[in-house]
């Protein structure tokens, strides 16, 4: 077995674990707002408005803080797939959860420092950090901005619009948090990969287990 | 001053307005008195009612020909008693108290705003309601089969709350009754025919028997003012008499053996005039409008609005009662649960506030809203004259909007709505998104939380009782509404889409009639309810009243032979058929069509205060939202029939389970409301996505569980 090496920095660590807290509060509250009947977690549903809404910003204030440190600590390459990760890495990756895994095959990329994330993860995190995180703040900041810029709200289409749209994005949210944590359960124990985004060091591969090749940046 | 506004009247370019010296004195004393009356706040809740002022002078009753009636002993003629050299007697009845459509006669005006053209005017002088299931005839007709409502009939059955002027003088051409050119446009002309009851023909009416009723300003104006006496002269087609009727109750008139009507002396000075504590002239008294509009009372702990036959229309329709006592404190009716109700009936009325606070007349200077095109005045110091106002006094008064009232749409939403008292972004901190549930809601849809009075629930002529009217039901009360005994339960308004002020929709408490009636196809109209008379019965007479057709009873009776209001319902096609053979066969309707009609009547008034209002955000925002109430319609509906909504075809009514019940959906279909809306197949999408995702990671983690793989 291998030696344990770093992985995640404390910032890193931090700022993941804040945005993790923030999506699951504002599943829940959000929750509590669609459904206030049925879920009261927060007692009434005017609480919740006021929760959703802090937390929202919390959310959107600490993204910014992630982006900010991602691109001028020039990490941001984390995040970028290359052409082939669309296609040939995805599907490697992809072959992996379906097949690879049950037959005790080898994770076809290695993560280190430098590369943290495979490429099915970067085209997942390209489509949910610059498509579905804007969308559903935008939706949601133009929902809060109903008292405020009342026009603009009218002329998205107002809750009919906005109100459907949103929901939506959290679900598909909520979808992605249950694929996510499940497949934080895939390294190289159950647990491996959840301890190193608290402890910063993800155990290394033992033998049966050797990467096919690095994951590229 | 005076001077001033006396040039400025002389100088009018029609030349109308003569105002004396007298006049304006008079003018400035009313003026200052009116405007140093006018602030709400003075008035205190359970004080005893202000004696009326005596401000106006003791006047003289004059006769048509502008003599004392005290020497001539004529009925009294409000054109020259209260016109003359004083008021304008044309300008103030040509409003819509006096006209109710009469003016309105445009069938393009009808158009724009969306009334069927079977209709003659927006106004209930010309206007086919549900309710009464009569028409104004239609000028020009030549037919008997085209009569309904003639002029002179509509007069002996709503003439008594409309109170003469425009209806009652003028022929449906302008022509002032029993002047030299006012003559019938033809036997059937319905200015000038009734149909006979007995023998169903249109017949002419005497207009030199009956006389003209004049505006009758005594019913607002005299505190004593007697509105069953008034209804007996109209009923009787006695029009002439009936504002001298109005002042059964003062002291100045009384009837004889004869039925004559007699000046009493002892009412008026020896100068001829009426003694002024006599009369009593002043604005209009809650009880002055109440007579008409809706039980309405400072301190009232007995609630009886039904008066002389009448239920009071605002009562009757929406079930409002505006009234300053605590509900709990009620005597008479039994109200179910009052003891809880510590609270009065209408938080308005509890504060002081009468009709004419918030329906002033438009150009009362001292209520007068001055609207600043510009927006850049708070406050514009050039107001109308005090004499002008005295002299034409606009009776178009302040209102708001109360659908599907149509009448004077134009002067609809003159009244200052409610921001303009209350400052309600001060005043809801609790509430998220102000603006939003401003825009969405009306004031009233969270402070008419509930109604604790009866209203009515269907008025339906498609079936008619053996009493040769409709079958009528009413909601929140078990048992008669005149008896005292009877368990007043209250019912919840529905809350439906409602134009606004400035025409958005907003949710509105609004009371639900049903209506069930027949249309005739192929003449365009509802059919006439002499005509469902014809087919349903087989006779009337005096003594016995009408006797149903032997079909009718086998089909809607049982073996008593007698159709209970349990029976009297369309629940088979067989039934609907048999009527509809009935009507082509007796009365000559060759498309007759059963129609359920869904009325709408929005609620302002039986208003509460914060500690009563709705502020539980789940009222609205979940799932069995109170806007999806199933509020009930009647006890069985036809169904397979044409559903009318708010003039329009929408069905609204939902036949699943017991009673038919009133669906929402269709009319919400513009709203999102959070936590009760639901877009369906974002729902789907969302929830495929979230079980997806489970799916995956329960069959995966179990394969690689049980694969015996990590």
């Amino acid at each position: 077995m291998s030696a344990s090496k770093p992985l995640y920095a404390l910032h890193e660590r931090i700022w993941h674990w804040l945005q993790a807290a923030a999506m699951i509060m504002l599943i829940l509250s959000g929750f509590a707002i669609h459904y206030p009947d049925r879920f009261g977690i927060l007692g009434s549903m005017a609480h919740a408005v006021s929760w959703h809404s802090w937390i929202g910003f919390a959310l959107i204030l600490n993204a910014f803080l992630g982006l900010f440190y991602h691109l001028t600590a020039d990490k941001y390459h984390h995040f970028l797939p290359k052409m082939d990760d669309f296609t040939g890495g995805a599907v490697r990756q992809a072959r992996f959860y379906l097949y690879g895994i049950f037959k005790g095959e080898p994770h076809p990329y290695e993560t280190d420092p430098r590369h943290k994330l495979n490429p099915l993860q970067k085209v997942t995190y390209l489509a949910l950090l610059n498509i579905l995180l804007p969308y559903q703040i935008i939706t949601g900041v133009l929902m809060w901005g109903a008292n405020r810029w009342p026009a603009t709200f009218e002329r998205v289409g107002g809750l009919r619009v906005l109100g459907p749209a949103h929901t939506l994005g959290a679900y598909l949210f909520l979808a992605f948090l249950i694929g996510h944590i499940y497949l934080a359960t895939t390294g190289t124990t159950p647990w491996s990969l959840l301890r190193a985004m608290i402890t910063g060091y993800e155990a290394g591969r033992g033998e049966g287990h050797e990467p096919a090749q690095a994951a590229r940046p | 001053m005076i001077r001033d506004a006396r040039s400025r009247l002389h100088g009018r370019r029609d030349g109308r307005i003569r105002v004396s010296p007298a006049f304006l004195v008079l003018a400035a004393v009313l003026g200052i008195a009116t405007m140093a009356g006018q602030d709400p706040g003075m008035k205190q809740a359970g004080d005893q009612p202000a004696p009326p002022k005596l401000l106006h002078p003791a006047l003289v009753l004059k006769d048509a020909a502008g003599k004392n009636v005290l020497d001539t002993g004529n009925p009294i003629s409000t054109r020259q008693t209260c016109g003359g050299d004083c008021h304008d007697y044309d300008f103030i009845t040509n409003s819509f108290h006096f006209q109710q459509g009469k003016n309105e006669m445009d069938p393009a005006l009808l158009k724009a705003h969306g009334i069927a053209p079977f209709n003659s005017s927006p106004g209930m002088f010309g206007k086919f309601s549900i309710i009464p299931n009569r028409q104004l005839t239609h000028a020009g007709i030549t037919e008997a089969a085209d009569a309904d409502m003639s002029q002179p009939e509509w007069l002996t059955k709503c003439g008594v709350c409309h109170t003469g002027g425009g209806i009652s003088e003028y022929d449906l051409y302008g022509r002032k009754f029993l002047s030299p050119d006012a003559k019938a446009k033809g036997p059937m002309d319905p200015s000038y025919t009734i149909r006979d009851r007995e023998s169903g023909k249109v017949v002419p009416w005497d207009w030199e028997k009956s006389g003209t009723a004049e505006g009758d300003c005594f019913l607002c104006h005299v505190p004593k003012a007697s509105r069953g006496a008034r209804r007996e002269e109209m009923s009787a087609g006695n029009f002439r008499w009936a504002n001298n009727a109005t002042l059964s109750q003062t002291g100045i008139v009384t009837k004889d053996a004869k039925g004559a009507f007699l000046y009493d002396r002892a009412a008026f000075n020896a100068d001829g005039t009426v003694k002024q504590d006599v009369l009593n002239l002043s604005d209009p008294t809650l009880e002055n409008c109440a007579k008409c509009h809706g039980f309405t009372a400072r301190d009232a702990t007995t609630i009886q609005p039904i008066q002389h036959a009448d239920i009071m229309r605002g009562t009757e329709k929406a079930g409002w009662i505006y009234n300053g006592a605590k509900i709990s404190d009620t005597v008479s009716p039994h109200i179910v649960g009052k003891d809880k109700m510590n609270f009065p009936w209408d938080v308005h009325a509890a504060k002081g506030l009468i009709c004419i606070d918030c329906h002033f007349s438009p150009n009362n200077p001292g209520r007068k809203i001055q609207e600043d095109s510009q927006k850049y005045l708070k406050y514009k110091p050039v107001s109308e004259d005090i004499a002008i106002y005295l002299k034409r006094p606009d009776h178009n008064f302040a209102r708001g909007n109360i659908p599907p009232e149509t009448v004077n749409m134009t002067r609809h939403n003159t009244m200052r709505g409610c921001a303009d008292c209350h400052d309600a972004e001060r005043t809801h901190a609790f509430l998220p998104y102000k603006s939003l549930h401003f825009k969405a809601l009306a004031c009233q849809t969270c402070h008419i939380p509930a109604i604790h009075f009866w209203a009515y629930r269907s008025d339906e002529w498609g079936f008619l009782m053996d009493t040769g009217t409709s079958r009528i039901t009413f909601r929140g009360i078990d048992g008669d509404i005149v008896d005292p005994d009877s368990k007043v339960t209250g019912f919840q308004p529905a809350y439906v889409p409602t134009p606004a002020k400035d025409g958005h929709l907003e949710i509105r408490p609004t009371n639900l009639i049903t209506g069930v009636y027949w249309f005739d196809k192929a003449k365009g109209r509802p059919v006439f309810t002499w005509q469902i008379q014809k087919a349903f019965f087989e006779s009337w007479d005096k003594s016995n009243g009408w006797t149903y057709r032997p079909e009718i009873v086998k089909e809607f009776g049982d073996k008593d032979g007698i159709i209970d209001r349990a029976q009297a319902l369309y629940t088979t096609p067989e039934k609907i058929a048999l009527v509809k053979g009935l009507l082509q066969k007796y009365a000559g309707i060759s498309e007759p069509e059963l129609r359920i009609e869904i009325v709408p009547w929005a609620m302002s008034h039986s208003i509460v205060g914060k500690e009563q209002a709705t502020k539980d955000c789940t009222a609205c925002h979940a799932k069995n939202s109170i806007l999806h109430r199933p509020l009930d319609l009647d006890d069985a509906l036809p169904k397979d029939v044409p559903v009318i909504y708010g003039g329009k075809p929408i069905n609204v009514v939902n036949y699943e389970g017991k009673n038919p019940t009133f669906n929402n959906r269709p009319l919400l279909s513009s709203f999102y409301i959070i936590g009760n809306s639901r877009a369906t197949w974002i729902e789907w999408l969302g929830w495929l996505s979230v079980v997806g995702a489970l799916l995956f990671a329960l069959i995966h983690g179990a394969i690689r569980l049980f694969g015996g793989r990590s």
